[in-house]
């Protein structure tokens, strides 16, 4: 038995800690996630107007601001019982499927990448073959129709050679100090070649998750934090200039995310989904799933405005376990049946309260794992710890494929998964698609993000379209008027990286309570009670049986916790 | 500098997909943000140039109690990409958000026994550790300072941050802000500030410590001001000669950046002048591109060159897409108070609400309240004159002052 | 009933000047102001700031004038009364002020029956006057202080840092734009209320008989001299 700490997890959106017991066969046996930041925004709220809501509490998180407004908004669109016309509709689609492209990106190659990829690796590539690779795997995954994209794989290998080597001994060297280069995690088998058009394109998407986010500065106003989606609807008026900058950006991002990114999943996927026994790999879709309940609200609203018309639609999965074939009913989302406990968290509220009713009263003491030990209260739907994200958004969206409209021209979630499983089988030598069951792991997790940007690319290409259609129709609006009234309301949304749903009560024109489940919440959730019968949150529960090669630098470990986008 | 250099950095650039003319669009930029003339451009591309050449400068980029976002925000930097600046420009050996390494050495009360203590050379307080020993390093400080349930509202490697922040400070060469919350808390600080954040300048002074800060205000920060700022701390060698000091205004500010407001570069000032305004989103006004400031735009009082600057790599920036100001580059470096919240909120009114006996007022409803109390008095007063029959003429003078008559005497 | 008689000797000419000028800037500076506040209707924005810095300089001009003519110019030493003073020592407290504080608030809170016997002014009157000097000081000051022209000279931002922000000072300015408004209303309040043989002497120089007083503000009866 050994107890392992990585804190502060990095390359995530806040400050994270992870506490894991390892057991006597090297796996996890038992795992406490902490957040460490407590700022008080539900506090800071309290007692001002409805309006500013939107401003403030987008600055929960700076990856993730569009998702937060736009949840604002909606929570007080619905205390005061306002529709937004249908063109803010669309601009606010807009704005929220360029965040999703912009996060995604970012996530797998400048977040995520460097668990997978070893930069070291990169140097030894040999330049020749890194192009037979690339045209390799263009020639296979980029749809038919785009040649491999020029990029300078030398120019590349060169650069990050020399900034090594100019940084190795005297300590310069940035972000990779003391970083787990040359890991045994990596397999060997995965080609040198391959990490070196990783790290390449490590660099290029950088312009591009900037030109994603470029769409939400036309639009929006800047990125991170915006300005437009006001209650009642938007700010922004589109013409013709903006409509065309926005295309124009936005055919570049889709264009990385089908001929590069997808491409570059499905070239790295097959050296994670196999066991190295001699290495001491376990594959990656063999562990990682986690509490197997999943929550989504669903994002992009349709012209009903209903959650589970959303065009990634809403749902509550409970208890799905593809591989033992236990496919329960999908459930319609219904906000009151989420409740928060805090009897292992910083506060002294009181236990199992509905967010409508939410209090926020924090009190710290020590931090210690049998007792209280998170900021993070630990939320619950149904009583059930319920694991939020790309992952939830495309089962739910598997699920509901016959029953929904599509808009014209998009991909469903379950064309791209059914393609990427034959594909990844192929790949694998099996004789068919690899098992849906493949889904719930952390390789799944990581590819469900993957599939939900092409997916998201699609379909704000669509929705670009759909708007140019609106403006030409000539009859064009943007805001309704309306009056602050008092009231409660709750706006539910989907960020990136999972649900979010924000509760306001409106008294006198002024907040009297305002209550925040942001998707990290359900996900770095703490145990919900004391005593052995605790249940663990998502991330705690996907640590669960993880392989840990290497006690010092748990891997595996990191891996599972950033699949989540924490 | 010598041509063989030159043609080195070159070669250097054109390797990275960089032609000449970039590189002197880059420089052209940086002198735009500093308010150098054109003819400074040479002066910055030899000093960019010997940048390149020579090791890349220590730095640690320390979230606070952040969001991210300034973060974010620098990575939507494109001239320079952020590439550039962490591979090239700056050593940021600790950075939260993108670094490679993770965790610290830490020993776990009670577990003693069985835990594994990571190698400090293997993690990321690792990092900060060995720059702490060199020293002379720039700090760059994202987010608020949590000073709450004893530095506990923020826990990093397993002590609360203000434990270590001090010393990071201390040994620093500069530190830069990033941000609002860096700068006063930001919204973190705002009423009722329920973590007691502050920003790094009022901590260094209450911690006694005299590095120099330089404040970025604006929620998130402008990519553009921090490469300036790096720009001018490292390559002009504004630090060591004290230069950089001077530009800063009283609020510890670049002022060739924050020295004019919002409204004074503003695309639409015409529109104000003529008093052509947006009353309402989504009118016709608004489609017109009329000025915001009757629905609360804080350009007239935020110092920032943002309508020049733009944000996002120059593709919009908050009024051009029809949105307000919220006064997000409001800095009070030495007055949590004084953050942008509490100054701007709410956002679409002209001024802030005041907070009064647990609640807060509008000044113009408090302004109106104060007046119709003194016309009610007035009018009250002068039916009291009427019933009096004081109203032609007034009361019949005394003879004698009172104030004489109780001393006896008088006439 | 009791009415002091009006000569012109209170107020010489040149204050009647100096008086319509205030009245004039003072209506135009918090018109334009409440506009610039708020536009509360189209197309004037140009034209009230244009106003509003006009008369603020008017303003500050003519009360400076004021002020330096105080001190050359006489004027009545009472109310009823021809004899005349420097105008300074009537404006600023005269020795018959002393000691009736209270008497004037009671007079005004119909505690006290009788009017009491004032100097060139009572003592609230005095008070009032003499403050709206600083007072418009002060308001040019945070005036200064927000206006785009001046509001980086270190001599305005250092307050503006001292009250929290150029947001707070535009709050303070627009606080003491209402003390300025009940000032008025109270002022042409009281100054008439009795009889408005006053305002015709401070604006149509217009003389108005009645009780004469003394020197020290006594009741001379009869005709003065």
């Amino acid at each position: 038995m050994a107890r392992v700490v990585v804190d502060p997890l990095t390359r995530i959106e806040g400050h994270l800690r992870v506490e894991v017991e390892i057991g006597a066969d090297s796996k996890v046996s038992d795992a406490w996630v902490s957040g460490t930041l407590y700022r008080g925004m539900e506090t800071v709220l309290k007692g001002r107007r409805p309006q500013d809501a939107f401003y403030v509490s987008q600055r929960i998180c700076g990856v993730c601001p569009i998702s937060h407004g736009h949840a604002s908004t909606m929570s007080a669109e619905d205390t005061y019982d306002l529709t937004i016309p249908n063109g803010a509709r669309l601009v606010r689609n807009i704005i929220e499927c360029a965040q999703y492209l912009h996060s995604h990106v970012l996530w797998f190659y400048t977040l995520a990448a460097l668990d997978y990829v070893d930069p070291l690796k990169a140097l030894s590539a040999d330049i020749a073959a890194t192009y037979d690779l690339a045209l390799a795997v263009a020639g296979k995954y980029a749809p038919a129709g785009f040649d491999v994209r020029v990029t300078d794989f030398g120019a590349v290998q060169k650069r990050v050679g020399e900034f090594i080597n100019a940084g190795l001994n005297n300590n310069r060297l940035s972000i990779f100090t003391n970083g787990w280069l040359g890991h045994p995690a990596y397999p060997s088998e995965m080609p040198a070649e391959l990490h070196l058009i990783a790290v390449a394109h490590y660099l290029e998407a950088l312009q591009v998750q900037a030109e994603a986010s470029q769409i939400i500065g036309i639009m929006g106003g800047k990125f991170p934090h915006f300005m437009t989606s006001v209650n009642g609807g938007t700010t922004f008026v589109p013409t013709e200039e903006k409509l065309d900058d926005v295309l124009y950006r936005l055919m570049k991002v889709v264009d990385f995310v089908n001929n590069v990114m997808i491409p570059d999943t499905l070239a790295i996927a097959p050296y994670y989904a196999k066991d190295y026994p001699n290495e001491g790999i376990v594959s990656s879709a063999a562990y990682g799933a986690g509490c197997k309940n999943y929550l989504a609200w669903g994002v992009f609203n349709d012209p009903s405005f209903e959650l589970t018309k959303r065009y990634l639609p809403g749902g509550v999965i409970k208890g799905l376990d593809l591989a033992a074939g236990v496919i329960p009913g999908l459930e319609d989302p219904d906000p009151s049946k989420v409740m928060e406990y805090v009897s292992r968290s910083w506060y002294d509220s009181a236990d199992g309260l509905n967010p409508s009713d939410g209090e926020t009263s924090a009190k710290y003491v020590d931090y210690d794992v049998n007792g209280k030990y998170s900021w993070g209260k630990a939320v619950r739907y149904d009583d059930l710890p319920m694991e939020v994200g790309p992952l939830s958004r495309m089962l739910v969206a598997y699920l509901r494929d016959t029953e929904m409209q599509w808009p014209d021209g998009v991909r469903t979630p379950k064309q791209l998964i059914d393609l990427t499983l034959g594909a990844l089988g192929s790949e694998l030598g099996l004789t068919g698609p690899v098992p849906l069951a493949a889904l719930q792991s952390l390789l799944g997790r990581v590819a469900a993000r993957n599939l939900e940007t092409a997916f998201v690319a699609d379909l704000s290409v669509a929705s670009v379209l759909e708007l140019v259609g609106y403006v030409k129709e000539g009859d064009v609006k943007w805001f309704e008027p309306h009056s602050v009234s008092d009231g409660k309301g709750v706006g539910m949304w989907e960020a990136p990286r999972g649900s979010v749903a924000h509760w306001m009560t409106v008294e006198g024109g002024k907040l009297s309570n305002y209550q925040v489940v942001a998707p990290t919440t359900w996900d770095i959730a703490p145990r919900d009670k004391e005593g052995a019968d605790a249940v663990r949150g998502p991330i705690e529960e996907s640590l669960i049986g993880a392989p840990v090669m290497d006690p010092e630098r748990p891997m595996e470990v990191v891996r599972i916790v950033r699949s989540f986008d924490p | 500098m010598a041509h063989g250099n030159h043609d080195a950095l070159y070669s250097q650039l054109a390797a990275r997909g960089v032609t000449r003319r970039d590189f002197l669009k880059f420089c052209g930029s940086i002198a735009t943000l500093m308010g150098l003339a054109e003819t400074a451009i040479p002066q910055i591309a030899a000093a960019v140039e010997a940048a390149a050449l020579t090791p890349r400068a220590p730095a640690l980029w320390i979230n606070g109690g952040a969001c991210t976002g300034c973060t974010e925000s620098m990575a939507q930097g494109m001239t320079p990409d952020v590439a550039t600046v962490v591979l090239d420009l700056l050593s940021l050996n600790y950075f939260e958000t993108v670094m490679m390494a993770q965790g610290g050495p830490e020993m776990i009360p009670g577990y003693q026994e069985g835990v594994v203590e990571a190698k400090p050379e293997l993690t990321a307080e690792g990092a900060i550790k060995t720059m702490l020993e060199e020293g002379g390093y720039i700090l760059i400080f994202e987010g608020t300072v949590m000073t709450g349930f004893g530095g506990n509202a923020l826990r990093i490697a397993g002590k609360s941050q203000t434990e270590e922040l001090p010393e990071i400070c201390k040994n620093a060469a500069a530190i830069v802000a990033v941000g609002s919350c860096a700068v006063d808390g930001g919204w973190v600080a705002a009423r009722p500030n329920p973590a007691e954040g502050k920003g790094i300048q009022q901590f260094c002074k209450d911690e006694g410590i005299a590095t120099p800060v330089i404040n970025l205000p604006t929620c998130p920060v402008n990519p553009e001001w921090v490469v300036a700022m790096v720009i001018d701390v490292l390559l002009l060698g504004q630090l060591e000669s004290g230069a950089i000091l001077d530009k800063l205004d009283d609020f510890g500010r670049p002022s060739l950046i924050f020295g004019q407001t919002i409204h004074d570069n503003c695309p639409r000032r015409g529109h104000f002048e003529n008093g052509e305004f947006v009353y309402e989103f989504g009118s016709a006004e608004e489609a017109k591109g009329y000025c915001l400031y009757a629905v609360g735009c804080k350009g007239p009082q935020t110092f920032t060159n943002c309508p020049i600057v733009r944000w996002n790599d120059g593709a919009s920036w908050c009024v051009e897409s029809g949105a307000p100001c919220i006064g997000c580059g409001n800095a009070n470096p030495l007055s949590p108070g004084g953050n942008w919240v509490d100054v701007g909120a709410p956002f679409l009114n002209r001024m802030p609400d005041l907070p009064i006996a647990g609640t807060t007022f509008q000044p113009s409803t408090i302004g109106a309240a104060v007046g119709a109390v003194a016309a009610g008095a007035l009018l009250v007063h002068g039916i009291g004159m009427k019933v009096a029959g004081r109203m032609d003429g007034g009361a019949p003078y005394e003879d004698v002052r009172a104030h004489d008559r109780k001393k006896g005497g008088g006439k | 009933m009791a009415h002091p008689a009006h000569y012109r000797e209170a107020h010489p000419m040149v204050f009647v000047l100096t008086h319509w000028i205030n009245l004039i800037a003072m209506v135009s500076l918090a018109f334009s102001g409440f506009y610039i506040h708020y536009p509360f209707f189209a197309g004037f924005m140009g034209v009230a700031r244009g106003m509003h810095f006009f008369f603020m300089f008017v303003l500050i001009i003519n009360l400076t004038f004021r002020i330096i003519a105080a001190f050359f110019v006489k004027s009545a030493v009472s109310l009823g009364s021809r004899e005349v003073d420097t105008d300074i020592k009537n404006w600023l407290p005269q020795k018959a002020n002393r000691h009736q504080f209270l008497a004037w608030i009671k007079y005004y809170l119909f505690m006290k029956k009788d009017h009491p016997l004032g100097a060139k002014y009572g003592v609230l009157q005095k008070i009032a006057y003499i403050a709206t000097v600083p007072l418009t000081f002060v308001m040019a000051y945070t005036g200064f202080s927000i206006w785009g022209p001046t509001m980086d000279w270190s001599f305005f931002s250092a307050g503006a840092g001292w009250v929290g922000g150029y947001m707070y000072m535009r709050v303070i300015h627009y606080f003491l734009m209402w003390v300025f408004i009940v000032f008025t209303a109270i002022h042409a309040y009281l100054a008439n209320v009795e009889g408005f043989a006053p305002s015709g002497l401070i604006f149509a120089w217009k003389e108005s008989e009645g009780l004469h007083f003394d020197k020290e503000g006594n009741p001379a009866g009869g005709k003065a001299h």
